[in-house]
């Protein structure tokens, strides 16, 4: 497909497969998938992949989605990538924002609260004055992980 | 004996000693009295001895003149003193009889002189009437001087005799009364000694531990709840620090049971928080998926096998949540002791090999082994419960372990036991967090490390096992994995055993690969 490679690519960061599955499913063939399962697994994928979005759970197993996004934040090629977190522990909010998330989701959710948000969180990388993050390296990073 | 009784006879004691020196006093009192006496009834003896003997000395006086002249006038004195006689003799002997051998003398003395009367002056009278010469002549005369002379050498003796009873007596009343003065001096003296001691010993047998008891009671009012008083002491003493220790002991007791009452709530409050924590997540996220999954399917059409697959992880999301619901009703049960077990005989081997199945399927990415001894590994009990233990067990040693991880599951007898191990190559357990592993809603660095789960399967196991009568355990080492194992009361019969043997045996080696 010749839109593959313009497709954005997205780091899925959870313990629980079926809900891996279901941020695929909800978001659709639109995006190119990685996926990893602990918080170790996320920053070595998310360094080889420079994913265009990451959607992170905060209780990942070895290292927390916490410490997660505080070493994504400090990787410069990573430091603006847009992040989602989204978790069950709501009481966790704040602590997210502090470590530099872009959005805040608490499960369950509603499939369109996700769209809504990965949507706008990439129009608004794509609208910034910053194409080669977003779409060279994201692209090429695609390219790798899969 | 108590200090009431100690007190009381102090006192009678002390009474004792001041009735006897009051006695000693007053016999020294009356000994005292007894001699003024004894000297006034000497004297009054000495002063009749004297007029007395004046008497006679007046008797031989007149008698003398009245035969040397013849004249009547001479006769006089002789005459008053004759009248005065009877009298006087009576005075005399009388008190002389006071003393028994003063009146035997005295007595004596008395028939000498009216032997002098009778048988001397009134025969030299009749005679001087008769013959004034031969009454002149000195025969008579010297014999009247001889008598007198022996009556008044009596006199002396007499009277001597009388000092002498009289020096003796106040001499002995006087060294008898200053004995009883000094008994008498010394009994006051020691009482009072003995009064201000007894007040001294008094004020402190009872002072001393009141103030102890004082001190006792403002440090336990002070919150020192542990101190106690010695409880040596006499009687109410010994009582009383008893009475305040008991009480002590009780007030302590009570504050412990306050203490730990409290621990427990605050220990309960804090798990109740840590359950809604736990709760709210493992709900929300077998929950994320039912919700999501169905609200997508609901919103847009997937190809029948998609749609299938979606479903397929909501029945199994759903059924977890239905795992999680009945874990925290098991730990209701148990707490309410209403955990209810069935009495059947179970083949372990047989549970062991139906879990290691089940697990195998769904965890696909561990190596799970499972060792069997050839011969069934009978129990008496609940084979749902005992299989939701070994299904706990290799939930978490898979949970535990690394992807690729070795599981081994064992089966075998031993002591009257069958004995069950699940080995892991794990994380392990922390040695500071082993003691508190089976305590529910515990898990350890699981939380902190993003592993799932209630925290609630080990403690409905050992609940379980126990309810067995078996025991529950495990070994571990932090980055080396750990090893949980059971036991529980072997029930095989042994007639049944060898018959049962090969065939089991055999049948387990077909489901084991």
């Amino acid at each position: 497909m010749s839109s593959a490679a313009a497709r954005p690519t997205i780091l899925v960061c959870d313990d629980e497969p079926s809900l891996r599955e279901l941020v695929r499913a909800v978001l659709g063939e639109d995006y190119v998938y990685a996926e990893a399962a602990d918080g170790r697994a996320a920053l070595t994928l998310a360094r080889d992949v420079e994913p265009d979005l990451v959607v992170l759970d905060l209780m990942l197993p070895i290292v927390s989605g916490i410490d997660v996004l505080e070493q994504l934040r400090r990787d410069e090629r990573l430091a603006e990538v847009p992040v989602i977190v989204i978790t069950a522990w709501s009481h966790a909010e704040a602590s997210a924002w502090t470590a530099g998330a872009d959005r805040f989701v608490s499960k369950p959710f509603e499939p369109d609260e996700l769209i809504a948000a990965v949507e706008e969180l990439l129009d608004r990388g794509v609208g910034s004055t910053e194409p080669p993050k977003s779409g060279g390296a994201g692209s090429a990073g695609a390219g790798a992980g899969l | 004996m108590s200090l009431a009784r100690r007190m009381l006879l102090a006192s009678i004691l002390l009474a004792l000693l001041v009735a006897g020196a009051f006695a000693a006093l007053m016999f020294a009192v009356s000994t005292l009295r007894d001699a003024n006496e004894r000297e006034a009834h000497s004297k009054d003896v000495t002063a009749a001895t004297l007029q007395l003997e004046k008497l006679v000395v007046d008797m031989e006086t007149g008698l003398r003149g009245f035969t040397l002249t013849g004249n009547k006038g001479a006769l006089q004195p002789y005459t008053a003193a004759r009248g005065e006689l009877p009298q006087r003799l009576r005075v005399f002997v009388g008190r002389a009889f006071a003393e028994p051998d003063q009146g035997r003398r005295a007595a004596l003395i008395s028939q000498m002189i009216g032997q002098y009367v009778r048988g001397y002056a009134i025969p030299v009278i009749e005679l001087v009437h008769e013959s004034p010469a031969a009454a002149r002549s000195a025969p008579v005369t010297l014999e009247g001087k001889r008598q007198t002379d022996e009556i008044r050498a009596r006199f002396d003796r007499f009277l001597a005799e009388e000092n002498e009873l009289a020096r003796e007596a106040a001499s002995s009343a006087g060294s008898r009364s200053d004995q009883a003065l000094a008994v008498g001096a010394v009994g006051v003296v020691a009482s009072s000694v003995l009064i201000v001691l007894f007040g001294v010993l008094l004020g402190r047998a009872v002072g001393r531990p009141v103030r102890a008891v004082a001190s006792g009671a403002n440090r336990l009012a002070g919150g020192e709840l542990s101190h106690r008083l010695p409880t040596e002491g006499p009687g109410e003493i010994g009582e009383l620090t008893r009475s305040f220790n008991a009480m002590a002991e009780e007030v302590q007791r009570g504050h412990d049971e306050l203490e730990l009452r409290n621990a427990k709530l605050r220990e309960s409050e804090r798990l109740k928080s840590e359950l809604i924590t736990i709760v709210s997540h493992e709900l929300r996220t077998p929950l994320a998926s039912v919700l999501g999954f169905t609200s997508l399917l609901l919103q847009r059409d997937f190809d029948p096998q998609a749609r299938r697959h979606y479903l397929g992880i909501v029945d199994a999301q759903a059924r977890r949540l239905a795992a999680l619901l009945e874990d925290f009703l098991d730990v209701q049960r148990i707490e309410d002791g209403r955990l209810e077990l069935a009495q059947e005989a179970v083949d372990i081997a047989l549970v062991l090999d139906e879990q290691a199945e089940l697990y195998r399927a769904q965890s696909p990415k561990h190596r799970l082994l499972l060792e069997l001894p050839e011969r069934p590994l009978t129990v008496r009990g609940d084979s749902n419960r005992l299989a939701q233990v070994v299904g706990n067990l290799l939930s978490n040693a898979i949970k535990y372990s690394p992807e690729g991880g070795v599981v081994a599951l064992a089966g075998g007898t031993g002591d009257g036991a069958v004995r069950v191990s699940v080995r892991d190559e794990g994380l392990g357990i922390a040695s500071d967090q082993q003691s508190r592993i089976f305590t529910k809603f515990f898990r350890g660095e699981a939380g902190a490390s993003g592993i799932g789960g209630t925290g609630l399967g080990l403690a409905v196991s050992r609940e379980i096992v126990e309810a067995h009568g078996g025991r529950i355990g495990f070994s571990s080492k932090v980055g080396a994995g750990s090893t949980f194992w059971l036991e529980l009361p072997f029930a095989g019969a042994p007639a049944v055993k060898s018959s049962e043997q090969g065939r089991s045996g055999t049948e387990r080696k077909e489901t084991q690969p």
